[in-house]
């Protein structure tokens, strides 16, 4: 499924932006696409220019992508339109189709036929549109969205829900991590979540991948897909309506104690991805991905100068299934010449404040080296020494091992931690359920 | 939605281990099995669903105490009364298969009992289960421990019962008419898993 030029289009045509009202939905999604990189083109039948972008009343070449969002009357003539240029996809954001009845699935099955017929893709209809960083600071935001997080990175995410993208943006966001490729599929009509995952799978610019499901079509075909893509990268799904259809009527015990979402569970099962049980879990296992997770851990180190928050991580980590091991005998050697007397060196590692600041950097560097250690949860309250950063930021970079930390009111640790891409979170246990994110 | 009988059902999953029984046409039929088996068996009504629910499972049955049941048995049902060696078990689990419109055959298996309608301890894989997914569904279910042995027993024999679940993804993947399949109760012996009731629900096409 060769998805290349819906997420890296040379070329966009956007119909639907209005030439005498700006406000129009249409009009964001012209600047929003005029914003990036590449030739974009609007499509009206009377304006020259529209909000500075030239206007043509039909499409007379063809472009890499166009974006539909024309009243939906409008819709299938846009189409038509697109198709006949030789356009490569098609996004129609436009609603009133499929998710209206069986009078609008009539229509958005016209639509379908038009652009298989021309080899053209759809995407939608009834969705939020496609956003795509392009290399350097270019990004294609052929969507609604007019805030798009401007930090690029491997995360990539395919949502059935257009305000779930929403959310999605608003963590990247809040959280700093970088986006490699968002796809709102909408109705599904033609391109749907496992094309897009299977595309994904293949981009070597999408690191993990995130999905917003609300139903999976032909279920075994994605097992199948999915199972491909996580031997190279993990996947992550969200999957709501867990309940629906489960009081069918059936014959059987069996079809009447299993709910709807066993099946699901099963082929997610099979497929090697990790299923996020709730919106929180959702973020945290795609936090956990970002973090550097890329398969289930269980022996972690607690590396902290405060007492209290690394007991609370070390229950945290009882909980979830986490283990704490002792380091080795020669990493507690090489601890004690670098601590005070009274530092702890079990696990958690108490290396305490009194530790002189430049060793915390040798000594968080012994940690990580432990072949025990698979991943790190980092805590500083308050004890704003650069080098505890420095050390954690530089462990990371030499070993892989995925870490998050928690910290409080140490702005120069913390932005040590964020320059080499350390997650830190809200609270101890935050962190420690990240790292138990590809446990589950 | 047709139902076949516990006997009928039983014939089409071949192959699964099963208490020692007989579809006794006749008392004197009946009689004999009892005699020959040297211990009380249970009797239920033949080509009835939900007997047990339905007053039509009698236990603790020996030789003199067929010709007190037979009657009502037989007339509940289709005239044959089923026999069946009565088993002490130890645990009591579900194993079963229905079609899933976007996954397809799935079987399922999990904790059965009175407190598993409860708590609905069941786990399901898409059929045929591919190697070691029985034994991982088993480590998913709430109740996984009382499989590992209970007060000093015996551990569930995690092959034997695979096989149960084996034979009931094969005639789901095979036979396309089969919508859904009830291995309701299997009982488990020192260890070992039986499958003592069994109902299959076929499409309307099917005959």
């Amino acid at each position: 499924m060769n998805l290349g030029r819906l997420f890296k289009p040379k070329s966009i045509a956007v119909y639907g932006a209005s030439a005498t009202d700006s406000r129009k939905l249409g009009n964001t999604l012209l600047k929003n696409a005029a914003s990036g990189a590449g030739d974009v083109l609007a499509i009206h039948p009377e304006a020259d220019t529209i909000d500075g972008v030239r206007a043509i009343a039909k499409l007379d070449q063809p472009v890499d992508l166009a974006l539909i969002s024309v009243p939906g009357g409008r819709v299938e003539a846009a189409v038509t339109d697109a198709a006949a240029a030789g356009t490569g996809a098609a996004i129609v954001l436009s609603s009133g189709f499929g998710e209206t009845g069986p009078e609008g699935g009539a229509k958005q099955d016209r639509l379908v036929a038009i652009a298989r017929a021309a080899g053209m893709r759809l995407v939608g209809p009834n969705c939020m549109g496609v956003v795509s960083h392009l290399g350097g600071d270019c990004w294609l935001n052929g969507s609604y969205f007019w805030r798009i997080p401007g930090v690029s990175g491997g995360l990539s995410f395919v949502s059935q829900s257009g305000a779930f993208g929403g959310m999605f943006f608003g963590h990247m966001r809040a959280s700093g991590l970088g986006l490699s490729r968002f796809l709102s599929v909408g109705n599904s009509a033609d391109v749907g979540i496992t094309d897009a995952l299977e595309w994904l799978g293949d981009d070597p610019q999408t690191t993990a991948i995130g999905m917003f499901v609300e139903g999976f079509g032909d279920g075994r075909r994605f097992v199948d897909v999915a199972r491909r893509v996580t031997a190279k990268k993990p996947v992550i799904v969200l999957k709501a309506g867990k309940m629906a259809a489960g009081a069918k009527a059936a014959a059987s015990h069996t079809g009447s104690m299993v709910g709807s979402h066993a099946a699901v569970r099963a082929g997610l099962r099979r497929a090697g991805v990790i299923e996020a049980s709730d919106t929180e879990s959702f973020f945290d296992a795609m936090d956990a991905a970002a973090s550097g997770l890329r398969r289930k851990i269980r022996n972690i180190a607690i590396v902290t100068i405060s007492g209290g928050p690394s007991v609370l991580a070390a229950d945290a980590c009882e909980r979830a299934g986490l283990t704490l091991p002792s380091l080795s005998v020669g990493t507690i050697e090489r601890l004690r010449g670098l601590t005070p007397s009274f530092a702890a060196l079990g696990n958690p590692i108490d290396l305490t404040p009194q530790c002189p600041a430049d060793n915390f950097i040798p000594a968080i560097e012994a940690i990580y080296a432990d072949p025990a250690i698979e991943g790190v949860v980092a805590i500083n309250c308050g004890l704003d020494l650069k080098p505890f950063g420095t050390g954690v930021a530089r462990a990371v970079a030499a070993t892989g091992k995925p870490t998050a930390a928690f910290v409080l009111d140490a702005p120069g640790v913390d932005a040590e931690m964020a320059k080499a891409g350390v997650m830190r979170f809200a609270s101890p246990e935050r962190a420690v359920s990240v790292l138990a994110g590809g446990l589950k | 939605m047709k139902t076949l009988s516990e006997w009928e059902s039983k014939r089409r999953l071949e192959g699964l281990p099963y208490p020692r029984e007989l579809l006794a046409k006749s008392r004197a039929e009946a009689k004999a099995f009892v005699v020959t088996l040297g211990k009380p068996v249970v009797a239920k009504a033949s080509g009835v669903a939900h007997k047990t629910e339905g007053g039509l499972v009698r236990f603790n049955i020996d030789a003199q105490m067929i010709d007190a049941v037979w009657e009502e048995l037989a007339a509940a049902g289709d005239g044959a009364v089923l026999l069946a060696e009565q088993l002490q078990a130890e645990l009591e689990l579900i194993v079963g298969g229905y079609r899933d419109p976007g996954f397809g055959p799935l079987v399922t298996v999990g904790i059965g009992g009175i407190a598993a309608e409860i708590f609905s301890d069941v786990a399901a894989i898409l059929a045929p289960p591919e190697a070691g997914e029985v034994a991982a569904a088993l480590g998913q279910l709430t109740g996984y421990k009382l499989l590992q042995g209970i007060r000093g027993g015996p551990p569930v024999d995690v092959a034997a019962l695979a096989q149960i679940v084996n034979g009931v993804a094969n005639l789901l993947v095979k036979d396309t008419a089969v919508m859904e399949i009830d291995c309701n109760p299997v009982l488990v012996c020192q260890g070992k898993p039986v499958v003592v009731d069994a109902l299959i629900v076929l499409s309307d096409g099917d005959v």
